[in-house]
């Protein structure tokens, strides 16, 4: 559990994203967006089920989901992903991060992700994680159907999409392979026990950070292919 | 069963009579020539047949210029060239034919807004009437409608275009043994936002305020009160007026305080409660109507105001900079004659009986977030909820989101049981349960009459238009 605010700035182009257990590989999709894995849970073995949560464990504390949302990379400990408590938990965004009383000054406070129907996870449906994970969309602000484009307007992607506040690091993790995701996305639902934990909002400006979450702030959704002309194939 | 149904089918079969002289001719016995005799003993007292009442109007909904702000000139839409729309006074058992007439550039319809009638004349997005179309609509009024209602347009996707530009107006409907026969006052509660040269400020959806509308719901800086802006209404020391309240706003939630008085709350969206209930606010969801006891406690000659004080509906991103700053919306004179003695009230105004829970045969989770119920806009070829006419269910309203969402049903009145686990203190019949941010509301309801097809959806215009709203299919 973090003991202390963490400030991020926001404005002028730079947002400041937090790294937290950057350990995990960025993979590319082996699928391109929009072709998700499905996950019929009339067709799924419960091992298969079970083998699923234990991979999405494994994700979700190497990920360090933990970190913000509760419990550290402990599956044991109290209040794990069950969201903000104390206001300790809170992350200032905004000019005021670096400078007490400048705004604009926004709050975020971690969700909860456990399962639970009123307070958490517990109503939105593994595709609803699936696409707040892939796309960065507000979990209850995204349809529950497979999305068919990353640009805001294309597709059936919202024309004004509104996103997770920062510092959730979806621009890096959407990053993951399908069936990653899949895997966060049925161990939160199905692997966790719901607590029940009503956190207030998250604050934000009126565009959702829509104005944060360009391809040239965030880049581009698939990556590009490899090697760019800042890599190289080992010969 | 729902006393106040229970007589339903027999008034829809009878076309001119009265149940009484239905009941006659279903006796055996009176299809021959030879007058009947009827058995020796004492004989029944049965009422002479009665005719019902026909009510017969026409609607015109079309562009007009008027002045809706003092010095103003608007081009708007009024039903027969009126903001609001003319008062449709009606009594229970009433047959209504509305003979409705398009003059508008665009499709519309007339929902009446939490009347129990035909699926066909409900109004609804499944019956536009097209550009220079006509459409009569047919229904009667249910014997234990008493209370208020209202009317407006509801095309799919254009509803808070149309109300925003002037079509909406009030329905009473009355009782014959009305308890409370006292001076009314009738406050219709909407809001405007108008451009210096006049004209109504509707935005583009796509511009950094319109995404506010669409996000909070047009709110306007003008608010009226049936058609005027602050308008000053008379009271006699000692006097008891009865208000009906009906919050016609596209998304404004009202908390209604008169100052130095407090409110006898009588009745909800469908009528009266069984008691009077004293309270010094009341916070009036969109759509919603209530029924209130003014008692005019002031000494002559005083003076009172209407206030809407602060409710934080919105969510935090789009939250409006001003909201929290208390708005008048009348004034309330005292004229200098005498008091006059205070009338009294009855201590039950009308059973309202309960719909019983043992009856429910489904539980309808319905989960609410910004402009999505259960995940998914509004597919008029998609079903949401299907069931069979004479089921009784509970509805399970959960709003996952920092905002309120006011949530109607069309066509059947219900009873709210509880929110988030509360019971609710007192009975009465809805058609709006607002769910205030991140709250669950629970209502119980019976589909006694009138298979079809029913829209259930977010009062706050804006939603409704982008998709949140689904439809409840009713099974013969």
């Amino acid at each position: 559990m973090r003991s202390s605010r963490a400030s991020f700035r926001y404005g002028g182009g730079l947002l400041a994203m937090l790294c937290m257990g950057c350990a995990a590989s960025s993979r590319r999709s082996e699928l391109p967006a929009g072709q998700a894995v499905q996950t019929d849970q009339s067709t799924q073995t419960v091992q298969a089920r079970r083998e699923q949560v234990l991979r999405g464990r494994v994700l979700t504390i190497n990920h360090a989901c933990g970190g913000c949302h509760g419990g550290g990379a402990n599956p044991a400990a109290e209040g794990y992903l069950a969201g903000m408590r104390s206001p300790e938990q809170e992350f200032l965004i905004g000019p005021c991060a670096t400078k007490p009383g400048a705004t604009p000054c926004f709050r975020t406070r971690p969700r909860n992700l456990t399962p639970d129907n009123a307070t958490g996870l517990g109503r939105f449906s593994e595709r609803q994680i699936f696409n707040s994970l892939r796309y960065g969309l507000r979990p209850g602000e995204t349809p529950d159907v497979e999305i068919t484009s990353s640009v805001p307007g294309q597709g059936n992607f919202p024309t004004s999409p509104k996103y997770l506040a920062p510092p959730m690091p979806w621009p890096e993790w959407r990053h993951m392979t399908d069936q990653e995701l899949w895997d966060i996305a049925v161990y939160l639902k199905h692997g966790v026990k719901p607590v029940r934990n009503k956190v207030p909002d998250s604050e934000g400006p009126p565009d959702f950070w829509v104005s944060e979450y360009t391809v040239e702030k965030i880049g581009p959704y698939p990556l590009p292919a490899f090697p760019t002309a800042r890599e190289r194939l080992p010969q | 069963m729902n006393p106040r149904l229970s007589l339903l089918a027999v008034l829809a079969s009878s076309a001119s009579q009265g149940p009484h002289a239905l009941a006659a001719q279903d006796a055996p016995g009176l299809a021959g020539a030879t007058p009947v005799v009827p058995p020796s003993g004492p004989s029944l007292l049965t009422d002479p047949p009665t005719i019902r009442r026909t009510v017969e109007l026409t609607l015109t909904a079309a562009p007009t210029r008027l002045s809706l702000r003092p010095g103003d000139i608007t081009d708007a839409y009024a039903y027969n060239g009126q903001v609001p729309g003319p008062t449709l006074e009606l009594r229970e058992g009433d047959r209504v034919v509305v003979h409705f007439r398009n003059a508008l550039p665009e499709p519309s319809t007339i929902h009446w807004h939490g009347l129990h009638l035909p699926f066909t004349a409900d109004g609804s997005p499944f019956h536009p009437v097209a550009p220079g179309g006509q459409h009569d609509y047919v229904f009667t009024v249910q014997p234990g409608a008493a209370g208020t209602y209202w009317y407006h347009p509801h095309p799919h996707h254009r509803t808070g275009q149309q109300v925003a530009k002037g079509l909406y107006g009030a329905i009473i409907v009355r009782a014959a043994d009305d308890p409370l026969p006292l001076a009314e006052k009738l406050l219709i509660l909407s809001d405007n936002r108008f451009r210096p040269d006049g004209s109504f400020d509707l935005r583009d959806p796509h511009s950094s305020h319109g995404r506010s509308d669409a996000e909070n719901g047009r709110e306007g800086d003008v608010l009226f009160v049936s058609g005027a802006i602050r308008p000053t209404l008379t009271i006699r020391s000692g006097e008891v007026q009865r208000w009906r309240v009906i919050n016609a706003s596209a998304a404004r939630i009202y908390r209604l305080k008169l100052q130095g008085h407090t409110f006898l709350h009588i009745g909800n969206d469908g009528g009266l409660f069984e008691r009077a209930v004293e309270t010094g606010e009341i916070v009036l969801g969109v759509g919603e109507r209530v029924e209130l006891l003014v008692r005019g406690t002031g000494a002559p000659g005083a003076r009172s105001v209407l206030q809407t004080l602060p409710y934080d509906r919105y969510i935090p991103q789009t939250r409006p900079p001003d909201w929290n700053a208390p708005r008048d919306l009348l004034f309330l004179q005292y004229s200098t004659a005498p008091a006059v003695a205070p009338v009294a009230l009855p201590p039950v105004l009308r059973p309202v009986p309960a719909l019983d829970t043992a009856q429910a045969t489904a539980t309808r989770v319905m989960v609410l977030t910004q402009h999505l119920i259960n995940g998914k806009a509004m597919d008029m070829a998609r079903v949401d909820v299907s069931t069979t006419l004479g089921a009784t269910e509970i509805w399970e309203v959960e709003n996952l989101v920092g905002m309120d969402h006011p949530f109607h049903l069309h066509g059947f009145q219900f009873q709210v049981l509880d929110r988030d686990g509360v019971p609710e203190p007192y009975r009465s019949w809805k058609d709006v349960v607002n769910v205030p941010k991140h709250q669950t509301a629970r209502f119980i309801v019976r589909y006694d009459d009138h298979p079809g097809k029913w829209m259930f959806h977010c009062h706050i215009l804006d939603h409704e238009d982008h998709g949140m709203m689904g439809v409840l299919e009713v099974r013969p």
